[in-house]
């Protein structure tokens, strides 16, 4: 309850430095936009449909994007972390391909993958990867040693010392990951729609903002963008609370 | 200071005072920001001519020309922060529409430079022939999208009746090319030079004959059209003798987009096509440098509101500004 209210009153605080910085600034709602005027475009784009219509659009980019993204970063990673061959030979595309502006390269894959969902999935899982990869590394090297000789002692296999060990102890790290990943995510959607799709959240802000000139759309669909980046970064938060023991 | 200074202080103000008549210097022209809507080009000869030829000064301004992102240039231009923008004059419409006080002030190009294009055995000869055709465009939003429009409106056609493919980072000529769709919208000046190197033959389908629409030219805010049109002007005037000077003798142009656009040496005969292109679309028939054809805009704002892009609550008159010399 009081971490519930503690995210009012953050919010409040928010909503009223905003309104200030607008009072103080004399900004006409083109440049700068009151909050007011935002919630009020909000409801009407909810009533009228628009919003519900490019937010699912993202949603479903993001859960497959981060879905994809997650699933190959934690195997990639946990070889990466196993083996020091493998984390010579992959690294350096793994890390050539992080330094790739991905807003470069995101109209060729869109290209390369036929546009549609497929290249957006493939676009967000892209952005996803390095960090969770990276994580799973670190994770997996971080395992006792001491516990990893006992379960060699007791005649476990690799795969048996990768389940009951490796994987358990690398978990906090490994969501760690996941909570710069899932964030990631988001804005691997919002990328993956500038570089070709028709319905998005990041296709409404590009249509609010250049097509139709209405500042406070784009500002409803970048707060939509935040609310959905807070709510995953919630959920892994819960997901991690329940696997991992402290 | 030390004393040795201070001893040859009234020499030095000695000397100055037997000078020559000061210089003119840049200190007393009017300081203005113009905003471009897109990177440094050969298609803003006119500007850079005037600024590097003394079109400008001549006028009493002093120009800073700075390139912006394009929806920017009329949220900033009717902010104050620059006295004048390049913009879409569709673009002008609706933003105006929106409550964004701007006027379009004069015009740069009589052709509307959107068109589309692509195969010439593909292109269509009048727009009814799109239906059935895939048609790649930046998206739904700006100049493209609207002449895009206004094609199939003239067509009698729909928008189900053809496929849309967007390409918001705008290579919609690598899809063509890459054979994604049948067309594209593009720059009648601009894309159809770089396709023909990949696709060989280049049909174009434009707006001009089919659904007029104004094309871009020079916005300037409200507070400034009201408190010193003079300014405004003079700027115009200035603008406008500097394009004259362009499609009198492209070369001017092009010297002058050597100095301003960085890019240019990379493919100097590309961007001199494109400078002729853009000439051959600024002149048109009935062309009179700046001038405002009303009658162009008012079938413009016609269309515009036909095809819902406007509401027509704000009047034509409204949302331009034909100075009087």
């Amino acid at each position: 309850m009081r971490r519930f209210g503690a995210a009012v009153v953050s919010l409040v605080v928010f909503l009223l430095a905003w309104k200030v910085v607008v009072l103080l600034g004399d900004y006409p709602d083109y440049i700068l936009p009151a909050p007011e005027a935002v919630v009020e475009r909000g409801i009407r784009a909810v009533q009228s449909g628009v919003l519900w219509e490019h937010t699912a659009a993202t949603l479903i980019e993001v859960v497959l994007g981060f879905g994809l993204g997650a699933s190959v970063a934690i195997v990639v990673g946990t070889a990466l972390g196993k083996s020091i061959l493998i984390e010579r030979a992959l690294s350096p595309y793994i890390v050539a391909a992080q330094a790739v502006p991905i807003l470069a390269l995101a109209p060729l894959l869109d290209i390369w993958f036929g546009g549609g969902l497929l290249a957006r999935v493939a676009i967000c899982a892209l952005i996803v990867f390095f960090p969770i990869a990276i994580a799973t590394m670190v994770g997996i090297r971080s395992t006792d040693p001491l516990l990893d000789e006992m379960l060699r002692s007791l005649g476990a296999t690799a795969p048996q010392r990768t389940r009951l060990l490796e994987i358990p102890s690398a978990l906090p790290v490994i969501f760690g990951g996941l909570r710069v990943g899932v964030t990631l995510a988001v804005i691997g959607a919002v990328v993956a729609e500038w570089a070709g799709a028709r319905t998005g959240l990041g296709v409404l802000v590009l249509i609010a903002n250049q097509g139709l000139f209405d500042t406070e759309l784009m500002f409803v669909a970048l707060a939509t963008l935040a609310i959905i980046g807070l709510v995953f970064y919630g959920l892994v938060v819960l997901v991690e609370r329940r696997l991992v023991s402290r | 200071m030390s004393p040795s200074r201070f001893a040859i202080l009234p020499l030095v103000l000695i000397l100055a005072a037997c000078g020559p008549e000061p210089v003119p210097s840049t200190l007393e022209l009017r300081p203005v920001t113009l905003l471009l809507g897109y990177r440094p080009d050969v298609q803003f000869a006119p500007f850079y001519v005037a600024q590097q030829e003394g079109f400008y000064a001549d006028a009493g301004l002093d120009v800073t020309i700075e390139h912006r992102q394009a929806p920017d240039v009329q949220r900033l231009v009717a902010d104050g922060q620059a006295e004048f923008g390049v913009a879409d004059a569709t673009d002008v419409m609706i933003a105006r529409t929106s409550g964004i006080p701007i006027r379009y002030v004069s015009t740069l190009y009589r052709s509307f430079p959107v068109a589309l294009i692509g195969p010439g055995d593909v292109v269509p000869a009048d727009p009814s022939g799109l239906a059935g055709l895939s048609i790649g465009t930046p998206g739904r939003f700006g100049s493209s999208w609207h002449a895009l429009l206004a094609l199939l409106d003239a067509g009698g056609l729909a928008e189900a009746d053809v496929e849309i493919r967007e390409y918001p980072q705008f290579n919609q000529v690598d899809g063509l090319a890459n054979g994604d769709v049948d067309l594209i919208t593009g720059f009648r000046n601009n894309e159809p030079l770089r396709l023909e190197e990949r696709i060989g033959a280049v049909g174009i389908l434009t707006v001009d004959d089919a659904a007029p629409l104004p094309g871009p030219g020079v916005i300037a805010g409200d507070e400034l059209l009201a408190g010193d049109p003079d300014l405004v002007r003079a700027f115009i005037a200035a603008t406008a003798a500097a394009q004259a000077a362009v499609i009198d003798d492209p070369a001017l142009g092009f010297a002058a987009a050597e100095v301003a656009v960085p890019t240019i040496g990379e493919e100097p005969e590309v961007a001199r096509a494109i400078l002729d292109a853009t000439v051959d679309l600024w002149a048109g028939d009935g062309f009179e440098s700046g001038a405002i054809d009303e009658a162009l805009w008012r079938a413009g704002y016609e269309t515009m509101q036909r095809l819902g892009f406007i509401d027509g609550s704000v009047p034509l008159e409204e949302m331009i500004a034909p100075l009087e010399p």
